[in-house]
């Protein structure tokens, strides 16, 4: 119990909300002899933010959501009264017309993308440069750490990350731990929002004073920071389905 | 015997003081000729076999060469005369006897050898590996012959075809057919590119070697057309005859280039087809001051998603005032244009000049066969540094319509050109050689002459100069932004028509920190609208950006496919496009020349030139069947997209530079399309399924 306490205020001390002691106890390694303190934190920071916010006990008891209908569309505007840690369950490009994103995803499919007018072909599994694999698992992949590098040496993964410019404005579902949703809308650019760079089930959260307008929760670097994570099945099934779900939204037939 | 050989001695002795008297004789007509030479040359004056790859430059170069003191000779081929006249080289050949004569393009041809005559047998998959026999072809066996005859009095030859891979060839082609007379020549080769006379005199100085890796490169590519042409010719056309219908008496003709090319105009066509509008929304603000309507876009441009949009709208008219956070007036211009290239070329010429790109070739290749221009195949976008440009201006200065303008250049106006980034080291940019009147030339001619002039002029002047205004606000939590271009000194565009730029209203006065109340904030709304059909330019660029043919025949493919009847071209139907034009994205200016960047130089510079009599490309049935059916085989390198071809002309480059050789490239290239045979014979049930849904129109 203790080392779960010890644990709980390391996490603290890294701006997190608590999960609870059980929690804790439940997400600690079985592995004798139990490796240090430190180490034993980021492992339980990971389960945590790959954990569904809703699963009953995760959080201690109070644990800060969202007032009580948020998603309002009367209410005009209202700033919240605490710290609210959401998950994302939903992102939109609201710059790009679906079609658009839906031709993008096939050309990817196909192992094409275009740069400018030349069709580039991707590297397709087993190239020299490792690490690629193949299209799908690239499109699927983890998010790329710190920035997608730049478009130098024909990069497979920064032709993937369904490249968000600098005007891009994005719309996401968020979801407190008592299962409310609600819309968040890019007020000013966050630069990891982006189709592909932030994760579904990746862990947000929202500081004391966001603006919600009409519903929606206005983002902005100031009152919003993102923690990271994300829940695998969620994610995958998110990635798999996103052509099916983009291409029945503008009234396309769903061949293939 | 002893007598036998004796007579054969004194025969030869004969001989030996007739060829002492014929010699002696030459001396002395050499001294009449150079009297005012101050030494007469060795008796044995060199004898050099030129040869063009037309008539017309041989006409030329021997005119130059010879300086008008030349003889002209009819030979069996009526299209080729030789010329005969005197010319000295400089060292090491010295003064010569020259005949100067020509081709007519390429005199061998790649053909199988007759066993392979028959169409469904042998199969044509054999067409990978069966023996390609390199033969004269028929109908320019007198040329061969010429070239042959004439070869066995030369002790040297000079090539003077066309400096690119293609005319490398034809040289090579050219001392074969010259090697079977006399296998003792002396071979070099001149450069040159256009058949302007001090350019035509410095290149006979400066002779060269035939370039053999180029040579090889372009044989490896009539050798691998030859195969994959053959192959998939036949078996497209003997399986699909099956299908009967339309199909039964149809030859499908199948070219590497040909198929990519008509996959582009496919894929667009399905872009178009397939394409989704949807609705998008967006905020304007318009703010009268000074009694100027001020248009602020909105810096989201557009969001898909009318809640959102409504949201952010509300809060911006709940802020009632904006506030500006940035004014900037600063010079602008519009860039001249680059040093012409042969594609550029052929995109304007089907841009503004309405004509196709074949037929601007043509009319290019004609104008330099004259001497007007130089040579029109290059892909240098720079001109190099010792190339007099002011002494090509001054050329100009006789044209009633442009000669004013090239007389401001010549008076101090001058400015040397931008320099592109490409450079072919064969040839300078397509500039004019010297000026010719309009009603010296044909209809199409006189069109393309007046655009290189044009262009050659607009990039020895100066960038159009204004000044730009950038007025930024931030309304609530939202950017707007307004810019306004005044247009000062127009300069290049005086004499280049076909571009242009027109200023905005000039923006009124606006002060950082000031903050005012919108006369009018809307929230407007909008559709997307579908792509448009592939324009003869647009599918030139896009076979220049993916490798597929030469700038030199990328109009024959297209060409091809309309002969082939894979696709048909129609006039562009004015759509009703203008309502639903998408909401200008402020700050990206467009149209900017050469702009990749957006950083917003130019200004309002929309082009206005499109619309009225472009002509639009759309697959037929036949040829969305054939596309579609590689494509849906699935394989990787389905023959519809540019890969393969693409590879295989990086390939030829590979050769050109020594990176490799004809054999590595024609063993690694014929496996690939070998492969794809095997796999396009395993999935025919695919193609022949394709078919019948396109051509037949009924599916499955």
């Amino acid at each position: 119990m203790n080392l779960a306490t010890q644990i709980r205020s390391g996490l603290q001390n890294q701006g997190l909300p608590s999960p609870s002691l059980s929690w804790i106890q439940s997400a600690m390694p079985t592995r004798n002899p139990l490796p240090p303190l430190p180490a034993l934190t980021a492992t339980v920071k990971t389960r945590f933010l790959a954990t569904d916010l809703t699963h009953p006990g995760l959080l201690e008891a109070p644990g800060p959501t969202f007032p009580p209908n948020p998603a309002n569309p009367e209410v005009k505007e209202i700033h919240l009264p605490q710290d609210v840690l959401v998950q994302v369950l939903d992102i939109d490009n609201l710059s790009k017309s679906k079609w658009e994103q839906v031709e993008e995803l096939e050309a990817i499919a196909r192992g094409e993308q275009t740069r400018g007018r030349e069709i580039i072909r991707l590297p397709t599994g087993n190239e020299e440069d490792e690490g690629f694999g193949d299209a799908q698992s690239v499109a699927a992949s983890e998010r790329p750490t710190a920035t997608t590098s730049s478009r130098g040496g024909g990069s497979a993964a920064a032709a993937h990350a369904t490249s968000a410019s600098k005007s891009s404005t994005h719309r996401l579902v968020l979801q407190d731990c008592t299962g409310q949703k609600i819309y968040g809308l890019e007020l000013k650019r966050i630069e990891r929002i982006g189709v592909g760079t932030l994760n579904i089930g990746e862990k947000l959260l929202l500081k004391r004073g966001a603006t919600v307008a009409r519903g929606t929760v206005l983002l902005e670097p100031t009152t919003c920071s993102i923690l990271g994570g994300k829940v695998e099945a969620w994610n995958k099934a998110w990635m798999e389905g996103r052509l099916a779900r983009l291409r029945e939204a503008v009234g396309a037939d769903n061949r293939n | 015997m002893s007598i036998l050989k004796a007579r054969r001695v004194a025969s030869n002795t004969h001989i030996h003081t007739l060829a002492l008297i014929t010699s002696r004789l030459y001396i002395q007509t050499c001294r009449f000729k150079s009297t005012s030479k101050s030494t007469s040359k060795s008796a044995s004056t060199m004898k050099v076999l030129c040869v063009a790859e037309k008539p017309s430059i041989a006409k030329a170069v021997a005119g130059h060469l010879s300086g008008g003191q030349v003889q002209a000779h009819n030979t069996p081929e009526k299209f080729i005369k030789n010329y005969v006249f005197d010319y000295d080289f400089g060292r090491p050949w010295g003064n010569c006897q020259v005949t100067m004569t020509s081709v007519l393009g390429h005199i061998t041809s790649a053909v199988f050898p007759p066993q392979y005559k028959k169409w469904d047998y042998p199969p044509p998959e054999h067409l990978f590996d069966a023996p390609v026999q390199i033969i004269t072809s028929e109908d320019k066996k007198k040329v061969a012959e010429n070239i042959e005859k004439q070869a066995r009095f030369a002790n040297a030859l000079c090539i003077w075809t066309d400096c690119d891979r293609e005319g490398e060839h034809i040289g090579f082609e050219i001392c074969e057919a010259a090697k079977k007379g006399n296998r003792t020549l002396d071979i070099k080769r001149a450069r040159f590119s256009n058949i302007e006379r001090a350019h035509i005199l410095n290149a006979s100085r400066n002779l060269i070697s035939l370039d053999h890796k180029q040579v090889n490169a372009v044989a490896s590519r009539i050798e691998l057309d030859l195969r994959i042409g053959y192959a998939f010719t036949r078996f497209l056309t003997t399986n699909l005859r099956t299908l009967g219908g339309p199909f039964e008496k149809l030859i499908l003709s199948y070219g590497s280039c040909q198929f990519p090319t008509l996959g582009f105009v496919v894929d667009r066509y399905f872009r178009v087809r397939n394409f989704k509008p949807e609705q998008f929304w967006s905020i304007k603000v318009m703010h009268k001051r000074e009694g100027i309507n001020v248009n602020f876009g909105w810096a989201r441009n557009r969001l898909f998603d009318r809640a959102s949009v409504v949201v952010l709208y509300e809060r911006c008219l709940t802020a009632k005032k904006a506030k500006v956070t940035k004014v900037q007036e600063k010079p602008t211009k519009k860039l001249k244009p680059l040093p012409l290239t042969t594609v550029e070329m052929q995109k304007m010429a089907t841009i503004f000049l309405r004509m196709t790109g074949q037929q601007a070739m043509e009319a290019a290749e004609s104008l330099y066969n004259k001497g007007f221009i130089s040579y029109p195949r290059t892909e240098t976008d720079r001109f190099d540094s010792g190339m007099n440009l002011r002494a090509l201006v001054q050329k100009q200065t006789t044209s009633q319509s442009w000669g004013d303008f090239a007389q401001n250049l010549v008076n101090g106006g001058f400015q040397q050109p931008r320099e592109g980034r490409h450079d072919d080291k064969a040839h300078p940019p397509i500039h004019p050689i010297t000026y010719v009147a309009p009603s010296a030339l044909n209809e199409n001619e006189k069109k393309v002459y007046e655009f290189v002039v044009r262009r050659f002029l607009a990039c020895c002047s100066e960038d159009a100069k204004g000044v730009s205004t950038d007025v930024d606000i931030l309304y609530g939590e939202e950017s707007f932004h307004a810019h306004g271009v005044v247009v000062l000194e127009r300069n290049y565009l005086e004499v280049y028509i076909y571009d242009k730029w027109t200023g905005t209203v000039q923006l009124p006065k606006f002060v950082v920190g000031e903050q005012f109340e919108p006369e009018e904030a809307l929230m407007t709304e909008g559709k997307t609208s579908p792509p448009n059909y592939l324009t003869e330019a647009d599918l030139i660029a896009l076979m220049d950006a993916n490798g597929i043919g030469t700038d030199a025949t990328m109009a024959e493919h297209i060409q091809k496919i309309q002969e082939r009847d894979y696709v048909r071209t129609v006039p562009r139907t004015a759509r009703s496009d203008d309502d639903e034009e998408v909401v200008e994205n402020a700050p990206a200016t467009r149209g900017g020349r050469g702009g990749r960047g957006r950083g917003g130089r130019g200004g309002a510079t929309r082009s206005t030139g499109r619309g009225g009599g472009v002509k639009e490309f759309i697959p037929t049935q036949l040829g969305v069947a054939l596309i579609e059916g590689f494509d849906r085989m699935n394989f990787e390198t389905s023959l519809g997209k540019p890969f393969l071809r693409k590879e295989m002309e990086l390939k030829m480059k590979a050769i050109c530079e020594g990176r490799s050789t004809k054999e590595i490239v024609l063993n690694e290239s014929i496996e690939q399309y070998r492969h794809v045979y095997v796999q396009s014979q395993q999935k025919l049930a695919v193609l022949k399924a394709a078919c019948r849904e396109y051509v037949f129109q009924n599916s499955g």
